[in-house]
């Protein structure tokens, strides 16, 4: 076990390397001094911003800066549009917004489309499960920024123009008793998107598993439909399913980009998409530095929590 | 050549290709984005003009051809539609401007500028007469007299008849958008954008990750290393994030406004899924009798690779080719939303991007137009997908 942990981390090192180099590079094609202080900036301001961040360095210098950083988690470089505002403080005050929204609707969504998926499998081939699915393609075939904007036009918009306060159009305040208020809206339409791609999924795993041997001895054996269906098969496809929510983990702190986006909730997705649009090079570079560093780490711990449930994925 | 013709000849008359065949869904899903790509084509080779998709076609958000409008609308583009005719009445070269007074396909009547002023000012009366009532929807009256004010507004105009008079009402059958441009043909020439958006990313990312996963697949050894480290590395960084860092890389620079960024971020992020996918058949049929007997003829080794392992490969080419062209069009509509996607051209993303303003005061028929026009594609896309993957790849996740 612990060589399979220890293969693991080895493999996933090169693969950072990589991505912050990919990462440097990218945000390096055009100059990000000069895009950010546009064209009447002199070549003093230019030269003394990119003297600040230590841009005037040698690549390889700059290489190894940034990985001292991640590696010592020391983000006290400053935004450049938000004058005096550490990226380390800016990455701790985007986590909450972003997770008070993707979390619950992570459970949501994995609760109703695991149920949609066995009702479906169980009905296979009958009208009801063809009318599940069909919904879910064509549910699919839509945007998902359709869904966001008619979500908030029926949900928040046409609701308190009628006086009921019951959703917010925007915003996000901190704490429990506000969370219904600002999150329960964007959780609901994320998870009623997710659970047309997620209910595919689960019913293709579920119909796989029910064409398995045990499940042909289980039935030979005489145990009734309903029991084979929510003992035998449910137990035995648990394992792909929870792969899936694993492998969705990471996905969780990025948040619902567009969600922050569109109802102005301030996550680490809102946060970076508005450092790209204002040129905000330190904030970008850090932010996308950190998604990929959790996402490895959280890559690595599906892994080795799947080797641990599965002893089979050790040996490969 | 003639063996890789030969090897997709097979693969179309194959076992694959006759059940998908017998799969009518997948026909229909077939002949719809055949109609796709001849509009896409039509509007490609001059169907429409930029003129059809950024000119003025009538008032702002009017509705569609079976869309109901209360009388305050009403009202409203009547008076649109007169202040356009008194403009260019009373322009210092009047007989031009009315001349040349144009939008969609309506042009002034023939008369001198005096004659269409008084026709003007007769319109005029016929409008204080409908806005000195206060409500407009219920009375009967006030019906009559908007006909009636309608009346006038159609005689300041030279309607158009025939085949001019068709293309006209085409242009507003579903209304205009808020700067009263046409939406039907807004939504047509986005079909040529996402058809060119799809087939360009989809296509060069199959190629990239058919090339890719097969030499890594194939060869293996330090080649295998590589592209896995290579397709590691670009999917360890959440997809939106990779799309949206890669689209602003060319911000400002000489491709800002075209549509080269949004190919180079979705050919740079799309090309990983066939990658694996490949990657891991061909290391599958490398290890086929049929491979080692044309090594064991002396063929070398890149040509067993092109010539009897890729083709091999083609119907997962084919699947991955239709899921990116259904993630291509997608991704659009986000990127044009997050303002690094399609420019100076209308799309589907930058249409529903532009219709949020409108969804809020209960205007549905741009987000709808766009909607309905990429639902039926991504939808007959999504059919296909199926399809193809339960008649060739039947051992896939997500076949019945």
């Amino acid at each position: 076990m612990w060589s399979y942990i220890a293969r693991k981390l080895l493999y996933n090192i090169p693969v950072y390397l990589g991505i912050l180099l990919f990462l440097m590079l990218a945000l390096r094609v055009n100059d990000p001094v000069h895009a950010f202080l546009g064209k009447n900036a002199t070549d003093a301001d230019i030269l003394d911003v990119r003297a600040k961040l230590g841009l005037d360095q040698a690549f390889i210098y700059q290489y190894f800066d940034l990985l001292r950083d991640v590696l010592t988690l020391d983000f006290s470089v400053e935004s450049w549009t938000n004058e005096g505002l550490r990226v380390s403080d800016m990455l701790k005050r985007s986590v909450i917004p972003s997770i008070s929204i993707t979390v619950p609707a992570l459970v949501l969504t994995s609760i109703i489309s695991i149920s949609i998926a066995l009702i479906s499998a169980f009905f296979r081939g009958r009208p009801i499960d063809r009318t599940l699915m069909v919904m879910a393609v064509v549910g699919m075939s839509v945007s998902f920024l359709v869904y966001i904007i008619f979500g908030q036009y029926w949900g928040a918009y046409l609701l308190t123009r009628e006086g009921s306060d019951l959703f917010a159009i925007g915003g996000f305040e901190p704490g429990l008793a506000n969370w219904p208020y600002y999150c329960l809206l964007p959780v609901l339409i994320s998870t009623f998107v997710a659970t047309g791609y997620d209910t595919r999924f689960y019913r293709a795993v579920m119909v796989e598993e029910s064409s398995r041997d045990y499940i042909t001895t289980a039935k030979a054996k005489g145990a009734n439909r309903r029991k084979v269906m929510f003992v035998h098969m449910l137990k035995n496809a648990l394992i792909p399913i929870i792969t899936r929510i694993m492998t969705t983990l990471p996905f969780l702190i990025m948040g619902s980009l567009l969600l922050e986006v569109y109802f102005n909730i301030p996550g680490m997705g809102r946060v970076l998409y508005k450092a790209i649009q204002e040129q905000d090079f330190p904030v970008v570079q850090i932010f996308v530095a950190v998604f990929a560093g959790i996402f490895i780490v959280s890559n690595i711990l599906t892994d080795v929590l799947y080797a641990l449930v599965d002893p089979r994925v050790r040996l490969s | 050549m003639t063996s890789t013709n030969s090897a997709l000849g097979k693969f179309l008359s194959g076992r694959g290709m006759r059940k998908l065949r017998r799969d009518r869904m997948a026909l229909v899903a077939l002949a719809v984005i055949g109609v796709y790509l001849l509009l896409a084509l039509s509007v490609g080779v001059g169907l429409l003009d930029k003129g059809d998709v950024f000119d003025r076609a009538g008032p702002d958000t009017v509705p569609g051809a079976w869309g109901v409008q209360d009388g305050e609308k009403r009202l409203t583009d009547a008076e649109f539609y007169i202040e356009q005719v008194q403009r260019a009445a009373r322009a210092s070269n009047a007989e031009d401007s009315l001349a040349e007074l144009r939008f969609g396909g309506l042009r002034a009547a023939p008369g001198t500028p005096a004659e269409v002023q008084a026709q003007v000012d007769d319109a005029w009366l016929a409008f204080d007469a409908v806005a000195a009532y206060e409500e407009l929807d219920e009375d009967p009256e006030v019906a009559s007299l908007l006909t009636t004010l309608e009346q006038k507004v159609e005689g300041l105009y030279a309607a158009p008849t025939g085949f001019a008079g068709a293309i006209h009402s085409l242009r507003l059958s579903l209304g205009t958008d808020r700067q009263g441009r046409s939406i039907l043909f807004r939504a047509l020439y986005s079909t040529k954008v996402a058809v060119q958006i799809g087939i360009v990313s989809a296509l060069i990312s199959v190629l990239i990750g058919t090339l890719l996963g097969a030499a890594a697949g194939y060869f293996g050894g330090w080649v295998d290393h590589m592209v896995v480290w290579l397709y590691s590395t670009f999917s360890s960084i959440p997809w939106i994030v990779l799309l949206m860092v890669l689209a602003s890389m060319f911000r400002g620079g000489p491709f800002d406004g075209t549509l080269i960024p949004v190919y180079a971020a979705f050919c740079m992020s799309f090309w990983i899924s066939p990658c694996r996918v490949i990657r891991g058949e061909v290391m599958k049929l490398r290890e086929l009798e049929y491979v080692q007997a044309a090594s064991a003829i002396g063929f070398g080794r890149i040509r067993i690779l092109l010539k009897h392992i890729i083709p091999n490969t083609a119907h997962l080419m084919f699947i991955n080719f239709s899921l990116l062209f259904i993630g291509a069009i997608k991704a659009e509509v986000i990127l044009s939303f997050l303002g690094l996607g399609v420019k100076n051209e209308p799309s589907w993303g930058v249409m529903i991007n532009q219709a949020k303003a409108e969804v809020l005061n209960g205007f549905f028929w741009q987000i709808g137009a766009a909607t309905f026009f990429m639902l039926v594609l991504v939808l007959a896309f999504n059919i296909l997908s199926d399809a193809l993957q339960d008649a060739f790849d039947p051992k896939h996740v997500g076949s019945q």
